[in-house]
């Protein structure tokens, strides 16, 4: 609906948000866009000073900074991409109508429910390597035929971690896939099993495309989630061994710990620029969509 | 309909698959309920013990008698509770604004919300500790509603405009035909059928708030503090107190599965079915 | 008119003897912030503070608060709070950190209190001596309260069993790791390992004592003496006399392991001592780190500071001193076991008739830090891990792993 003057409406809907987002939020993060051209390092305050672009050409000689971006590419694309499928999986499946569905619904939610330093934990004492119930299960089926130290090898402590993470995530995308199945309408379905569709069918050509508004959000938000998420890694590995587990975000956490906060804030500006680029991609997707 | 036959093809697609995902993801659980029963020597022998052969209560004890777990419970609820009712509020109506008007600077509104959440909170806790305590909330549940909402709000107004944009626009222009005013239309049509949505993102709101740790460590002293910087506490120098943290754990994670259950009942399908006429 | 007179009489004496008890007893709160690696511990730290309230006498309340621990990420916690001008007026603190603080100039100097204050002898001064050196000025900004001394925890009964005695020297130290490692049920995998060692944060501490050993220091990782000690460290992961996770195992493991059989030695101090008395009774013992060329241990600690933005700083020193000589002392270290920093505290018989304290206190004359540069805590959490996890796991060699260290402590 086009209209000629300007309706103020929607700019007062919006300010609220806008308000509480820009007085919290704002001036700290100019603030860290502002340090990531100083020397800002907390642990030597007197010599904090203008530097121009010099922490920005030590960030990309940083060759631990190309190892974590790429870290962190593996640890989106494996970690979001499998959470969207099994979540997706497990939505449909709490879709259907069965006896306890409310009671399967509450529970499917709990590992998401779980504050980070248990989950941290629990999958630190599953995969322990001297006393751990996943490598007795494993020898039990001679899978294996001796304990593996999945975290204290780089080999596995990479995918040990992007399972947890998966683990994890499964709710939310069940949740909120879930609840976008709700707008479907049940017609739709109909009509199509009178044409004579099978399942297969019904969900390529009917529920993902009438999910395709929420799948893009859902994705790109969990992606600029579990880009920017620390406490999983940091409560398994704190980024070891040897920098394995290390995404970016991981480090620039660990940077930002100890309190070099100039180089800090350059390496997450350049993750926030990679993240926008990925973000752009949906987005125009999105407001394409949205014209239609 | 299936009157109570018990069918094979729904054994295979639905049951099995269903127990397949319960069992991934309960089992940590029920292993942290495990160890946290067994004594330590159990816990440390080479043979692992799927059910503990000498159980032990002596945490949970330790946890009701020796430590107050009522108060971070309390000051949690309320933090995420708050979090919640503020966040759906403004990010709904501005969600709605970004869904049903086309104005001028809406895109790059949007890509706004979207562009704080990609900035890493550790570079901004000193700020923000300063603006906390000179806006006078620091300490106050408040001050962490204050900072949850910053990470929520973009969040939730995204997930919010995509349920909209999935809902078409019909719906309330055929209420606005029959004379309805815009926001008629809105409670009357569109919130009811918005409800599941609102539900999910509820949760998903709810559910950060309640885990939060890196903010309550600095805005919480002993009086507010909540569940996620307690449950830290357990974790010394010395090592981890085991059945403590679980038993914690446990307890903070089945009032909320009790809430949500009661919730989840808003996510029942066939709210659209025949709602919508054109 | 009298009435009047008299009114006026006796509002003045109530002005003036409540200006006087004012004076006189001024209330005054001091906050306390502190980390507690136990319930039990936090409970004898509120205990404490109780106490102090009720007996020092000069109207001071001390309200004391946890934080987490959180694996030292408690000093930022510390730090970012009252960078944003909140904060405690005392709280506990580790040496390590005092870098940060005294650059951002946010502790109290403490050197007028102390050398004005009675008890000043009762601390050693070579401790003192460490306090000057941690802040890199001449001036002492933290006091002291308890220590830790690392020692080898053994088993005597694996001991026997291999026909080992206590090792004297580093190599008798090396031969007893390979001997203790054994196949006790004869089904070709390693049932008790050596030595449990520890690669993550934290382990730096035991691993110093392998690089001092061979006559290197911690000047300089990359001379030949020092290389030649991660080596020895390297070879005993590899030809597996420690357990395949040590690259990842932190104090919970290395004690687990040690109490569930699984390795022979392992290192820590006296702070899990009574935890290994009551899983082994008299079956552990523990003996110094051994030396060749050279010797060395690390001295773990926990000190305690005043900020410089207490506003009450002389009842804040009445509390710092309760706890470092006063009865908080005597408290605190029994039910942590911890080494006491006060003389007259030390030689109590709950001390005197402990074995760990013995062996504890045998060791203290080898016993050191690490450099406290703004660099260490960095060095401490990610970059000694990560760059000993590498090494033990083949990716780099001993030479370019020191290279790391050394670059990674002193810059370039």
């Amino acid at each position: 609906m086009q209209r000629k003057k300007i309706n103020l409406w929607p700019y007062l809907l919006i300010s609220p948000a806008l308000i509480i987002i820009f007085t919290v939020v704002f001036v700290p993060a100019v603030n860290a866009i502002l340090m990531s051209f100083q020397n800002y390092d907390l642990r030597r305050p007197k010599s904090i000073g203008f530097i121009g672009l010099d922490n920005y050409i030590a960030v990309l000689h940083d060759q631990l900074f190309w190892q974590s971006l790429w870290k962190t590419v593996q640890w989106v694309v494996f970690g979001v991409g499998f959470q969207f499928v099994f979540g997706f999986g497990l939505a449909l499946l709490l879709n259907k109508k069965f006896f306890g569905r409310g009671i399967a619904r509450s529970v499917s939610l709990i590992p998401w429910v779980t504050p980070g330093v248990l989950i941290g934990l629990m999958w630190r004492w599953i995969y322990d390597g001297n006393y751990g119930v996943l490598n007795d299960i494993l020898l039990k089926l001679g899978i294996i035929s001796e304990k593996i130290p999945f975290l204290a090898q780089q080999a596995t402590a990479f995918p040990a971690v992007i399972v947890t993470i998966i683990w994890q995530g499964i709710p939310f995308f069940a949740l909120m896939l879930l609840a976008g199945l709700q707008g479907i309408p049940g017609e739709l379905y109909d009509a199509a099993d009178v044409d004579g569709a099978n399942e297969f069918q019904k969900l390529f050509r009917i529920t993902i495309p009438s999910l395709k508004n929420i799948i893009f959000i859902t994705t790109m938000l969990r992606i600029i989630w579990v880009a920017n998420s620390v406490d999983i890694i940091f409560n398994l590995t704190e980024g070891g061994p040897a920098y394995s587990t290390q995404t970016l975000s991981v480090f620039v956490f660990n940077k930002g710990n100890s309190l070099n906060l100039g180089y800090a804030a350059t390496m997450s500006i350049m993750l926030t620029l990679v993240l926008l680029l990925v973000a752009i991609l949906y987005l125009k997707n999105i407001f394409k969509n949205q014209e239609e | 309909m299936k009157k109570g036959k018990f069918k094979l093809s729904r054994v295979l697609s639905l049951y099995i698959p269903l127990a397949v995902y319960f069992i991934f993801l309960l089992f940590p659980f029920y292993w942290t309920f495990v160890t946290s029963i067994k004594p330590e020597k159990e816990l440390y022998s080479s043979l692992v013990t799927y059910w503990p052969n000498n159980t032990t209560l002596a945490s949970y004890k330790k946890l009701f008698l020796n430590f107050n777990f009522l108060k971070p419970m309390t000051n949690s609820l309320l933090v995420a509770a708050v979090t919640t009712i503020v966040s759906l509020t403004v990010s709904l109506l501005a969600a709605y604004a970004f869904s049903r008007y086309r104005f001028k600077g809406r895109k790059l509104l949007m890509t706004l919300f979207l562009t704080n959440n990609m900035f890493p909170t550790v570079l901004l806790l000193i700020p923000l500790y300063a603006i906390m305590r000179n806006l006078g909330i620091l300490y106050t549940p408040m001050a962490l509603v204050l900072s949850y909402t910053t990470f929520t709000i973009p969040f939730s107004i995204w997930l919010l405009n995509g349920y909209l944009n999935d809902l078409p626009r019909s719906l309330e222009e055929a209420a606005m035909i029959d004379g309805a005013s815009r926001t008629q239309a809105f409670l009357k049509i569109i919130f009811p059928i918005l409800l599941p949505c609102i539900v999910a993102t509820g949760a998903y709101i709810f559910m950060t708030a309640w885990n939060e740790y890196t903010f309550a460590v600095m805005f919480t002293n002993e009086a507010s503090r909540t569940i996620p910087v307690t449950l830290k506490n357990l974790i010394g120098q010395l090592g981890v107190e085991w059945g403590m943290l679980t038993a914690g754990g446990i307890i903070t994670i089945i009032p909320v599965c009790i809430m949500f259950f009661f919730a989840q009942k808003r996510l029942t399908e066939g709210l659209t079915a025949g709602a919508v006429k054109g | 008119m009298k009435k009047f007179l008299v009114f006026f009489l006796v509002f003045t004496m109530f002005v003036i003897l409540s200006a006087a008890g004012f004076a006189q007893s001024n209330p005054v709160t001091v906050t306390h912030w502190y980390w507690a690696d136990n319930p039990t511990y936090s409970a004898t730290m509120q205990e404490m503070a109780a106490d102090f309230n009720a007996t020092n006498g000069k109207n001071i309340t001390v309200v004391a608060e946890e934080y987490p621990w959180d694996g030292g990420a408690y000093s930022e916690t510390l730090f970012r709070v009252v960078m944003g001008g909140g904060g405690p007026d005392t709280s506990s603190a580790k040496l390590t950190s005092t870098p940060l603080f005294t650059a951002n100039e946010l502790l109290a100097n403490l050197d007028e209190y102390i050398a004005n204050w009675q008890d000043k002898d009762e601390i050693e001064d070579s401790l003192y001596n460490t306090m000057k050196d941690a802040s890199g000025t001449g001036s002492i900004y933290l006091m002291p309260w308890n220590t830790q001394v690392l020692y080898v925890y053994y088993r005597p009964s694996m001991f026997k069993e291999a026909g080992i005695s206590v090792p004297k020297t580093y190599n008798e130290f090396l031969e007893a790791c390979k001997k203790l490692t054994r196949d006790t049920n004869g089904d070709g995998v390693t049932d008790v390992y050596g030595f449990g060692m520890r690669g993550a944060k934290g382990g730096h501490e035991p691993w110093g004592s392998f690089i001092w050993a061979r006559g290197g220091n911690f000047k300089d990782f990359t001379s030949a003496e020092a290389v030649a000690g991660m080596q020895d460290f390297i070879d005993i992961f590899k030809n597996g006399y420690v357990p395949p996770t040590a690259t990842m195992d932190g104090y919970q493991e290395i004690i687990a392991n040690f109490k569930s059989g699984k390795t022979a030695m392992t290192v820590h101090h006296i702070g899990s001592s009574p935890g290994m008395i009551e899983t082994f009774g008299d079956d552990v013992d523990a003996f110094p780190f051994p030396g060749d060329v050279g010797q060395w241990t690390s001295m773990g600690d926990t000190e305690n500071v005043m900020l410089e933005s207490c506003e009450n700083k002389d009842a804040a020193f009445e509390w710092l001193s309760y706890l470092a000589t006063g009865k908080g002392q005597e408290t605190w270290c029994t039910v942590t076991g911890n080494v006491p920093v006060s003389k007259t505290v030390q030689q109590l018989p709950v001390f005197q008739n402990s074995k760990f304290m013995k062996v504890s206190i045998e060791a203290a004359p080898v016993a050191g830090i690490y450099p406290i540069l703004d660099t260490t805590t960095e060095w401490i959490s990610t970059i000694w891990p990560n760059t000993i996890a590498a090494a033990l796991l083949g990716q780099i060699t001993a030479t370019d792993a020191m290279k790391q260290l050394q670059t990674g402590l002193y810059g370039k």
